[in-house]
């Protein structure tokens, strides 16, 4: 299994943010990971990119366990994240923000950018091309000079989709990318999340906006209270009364 | 006074201003990167000093080695302190600034209470390398040495501006200081950026001391009042702010000598800290300082 998550249990406090759940993403996938405010998801990528440490249970990356490593290790492994509120760095160019999200393949340290600044250069140069070459593909390449805190949020939120591919991921956690698009963006996102999971990225989706998550998902789980309530292909799903009963309130019996 | 004495003395300023900016640097990236305000920061400058002139002065066995060297030796080794410093300070930034404030300065009481026990209370004068003699151009007398401690904080405020600009590590360490939880996403190891912008911090410091121990009298208090100066420089330009700490340190160095020379020598200290407070009065983010930094 790719990735593998089970029976994860999250507690603040005397409060569940998560209780015993299990979740399996296959490769190649888009997951789409859905449920009313606070009932965990946000919890979930949290405790899976490393965030926060689970108070039980056991999260398998391609075999290997992953639980508890500090964020920047999860990322070496092969994930990436994007979060709910926007949050690129303000006051770097937009080229410097994915530029960022491709340091960690470079095998720059202190040393040899004093001892081979040449090869460092030249290995900053194919960055700079490679970063171009991302912002390309979402539309945006002629913004890479300007600072990021001046784009629209849309234009924020490609931003943001296309640092977190800078690092080459093999999973995808993509937080609410269609908060705050309208129509148009949101039916572009839905081609663009497409065209990722295309290129071999598995995409784990929390997303709010239902045309969207039933338009691209494959799989979808639902959270509720911090508990696992369906899971399953989006038909069978939206079909199931439990996720309705989750979402609109129980039937006033008579 | 005519203008020659009026260029000495800025030159003067400029000179304790660069020792200054160099301090305030250290407090102004740490800050910028961990949220911690460290008033340990003039001890750090202390502990510099004489990790590097000790083998400068013959201090340890009558062990000497050229001035250049002692330079890097001290540089060297204040910034595997700082690294180390680091791993101290981390359990620290998470805390109240009243927590920090206590451990910061507790930590600067041990260091310098440290180097008391091992080199004695009194301290010693340094020889410059260069020769004691002021070199005169039309009129105005300059020491050799002051020269050199400007040209020197010039050259490494000039580096480390390329590094944080062009460098992929300065970029990562930008985006470290900017958004802790965002550049681990990124894969960015937080804590080995702020062991890095620690010991940057203290290896600027050290650099400071070693290039002003001939100006200075080389002592285990010598940090107290640096450091609080060069606090009130990095305040000065904006907190936080790495331009800022240079235009800051720069200033408040000018400031003192002018007044010194112009006014009191006995009033220096109050006058600088007076524009200080005034400056901040107008413009409470200091002079390049674009914004409260904010840090949780």
């Amino acid at each position: 299994m790719f990735l593998e998550i089970e029976s994860l249990t999250m507690q603040f406090g005397g409060i569940y943010a998560l209780k015993e759940v299990s979740l399996a993403v296959e490769q190649g996938e888009i997951h789409g990971l859905i449920g009313p405010n606070g009932s965990g998801k946000t919890t979930t990528f949290n405790v899976v990119s490393g965030y926060y440490k689970p108070t039980s249970g056991s999260i398998r990356f391609e075999g290997a366990g992953i639980t508890g490593l500090p964020a920047h290790k999860i990322t070496a492994a092969g994930f990436a994240r994007t979060f709910q509120n926007l949050r690129l760095f303000s006051s770097m160019t937009v080229l410097d923000n994915v530029l960022v999200g491709m340091g960690h393949h470079a095998k720059t340290g202190l040393w040899r950018e004093i001892l081979n600044p040449a090869a460092v250069r030249r290995e900053e140069s194919r960055f700079v091309g490679d970063a171009i070459h991302l912002l390309e593909l979402f539309g945006i390449a002629g913004l890479a000079d300007h600072p990021a805190t001046g784009l629209s949020y849309g234009e924020q939120r490609r931003v943001e989709i296309a640092r977190a591919l800078a690092t080459k991921p093999k999973i995808l956690l993509l937080d609410e990318p269609a908060a705050g698009l309208n129509e148009v963006e949101s039916d572009e996102l839905r081609g663009t999340l497409k065209s990722i999971r295309d290129s071999g990225v598995t995409i784990l989706l929390i997303e709010h906006d239902m045309k969207l998550v039933m338009g691209v998902c494959d799989v979808i789980t639902v959270l509720d209270y911090g508990r696992k309530i369906a899971e399953g292909p989006c038909e069978s799903v939206s079909g199931d009364p439990v996720v309705i009963e989750a979402y609109l309130g129980k039937e006033d019996e008579p | 006074m005519n203008s020659g004495i009026f260029i000495q003395t800025i030159i003067g300023g400029l000179g304790i201003g660069s020792l200054y900016a160099l301090i305030a640097l250290g407090y102004s990236m740490v800050y910028r990167s961990m949220g911690l305000v460290n008033f340990a920061q003039g001890s750090i400058y202390m502990v510099g000093t004489y990790f590097g002139i000790i083998w400068y002065a013959g201090i340890v066995v009558g062990l000497r080695v050229p001035y250049p060297v002692a330079l890097l030796i001290g540089i060297l080794l204040n910034a595997m302190l700082g690294v180390v410093l680091e791993r101290i300070f981390r359990p620290l930034a998470k805390l109240d600034l009243m927590f920090m404030l206590l451990g910061t300065i507790g930590l600067g009481f041990v260091l310098n209470n440290l180097f008391v026990i091992i080199f004695g209370a009194e301290g010693f004068a340094v020889k410059s390398p260069l020769p004691d003699t002021p070199i005169i151009v039309l009129g105005i007398r300059v020491l050799p040495q002051m020269l050199l401690l400007i040209g020197g904080a010039a050259a490494l405020m000039t580096a480390l501006q390329i590094f944080l600009k062009r460098g992929k590590l300065g970029v990562a360490m930008r985006a470290s200081a900017m958004d802790h939880d965002i550049a681990s996403a990124m894969g960015i190891p937080v804590n080995r950026m702020n062991a890095l912008t620690l010991a940057i911090g203290s290896a600027l410091a050290a650099a400071a001391g070693i290039l002003a121990a001939p100006i200075v009298y080389v002592n285990p208090a010598m940090g107290s009042a640096i450091g609080l100066k060069g606090f009130a420089a990095a305040i000065l330009g904006g907190f936080g702010s790495i331009p800022g700490a240079i235009v800051g340190g720069l200033l408040f160095g000018v400031l003192e000598a002018v007044s010194s020379g112009y006014i009191s020598s006995s009033y220096t200290r109050g006058i600088a800290f007076i524009i200080m407070v005034l400056v901040l009065m107008i413009k409470p983010t200091g002079i390049v300082g674009e914004t409260t930094v904010e840090k949780v």
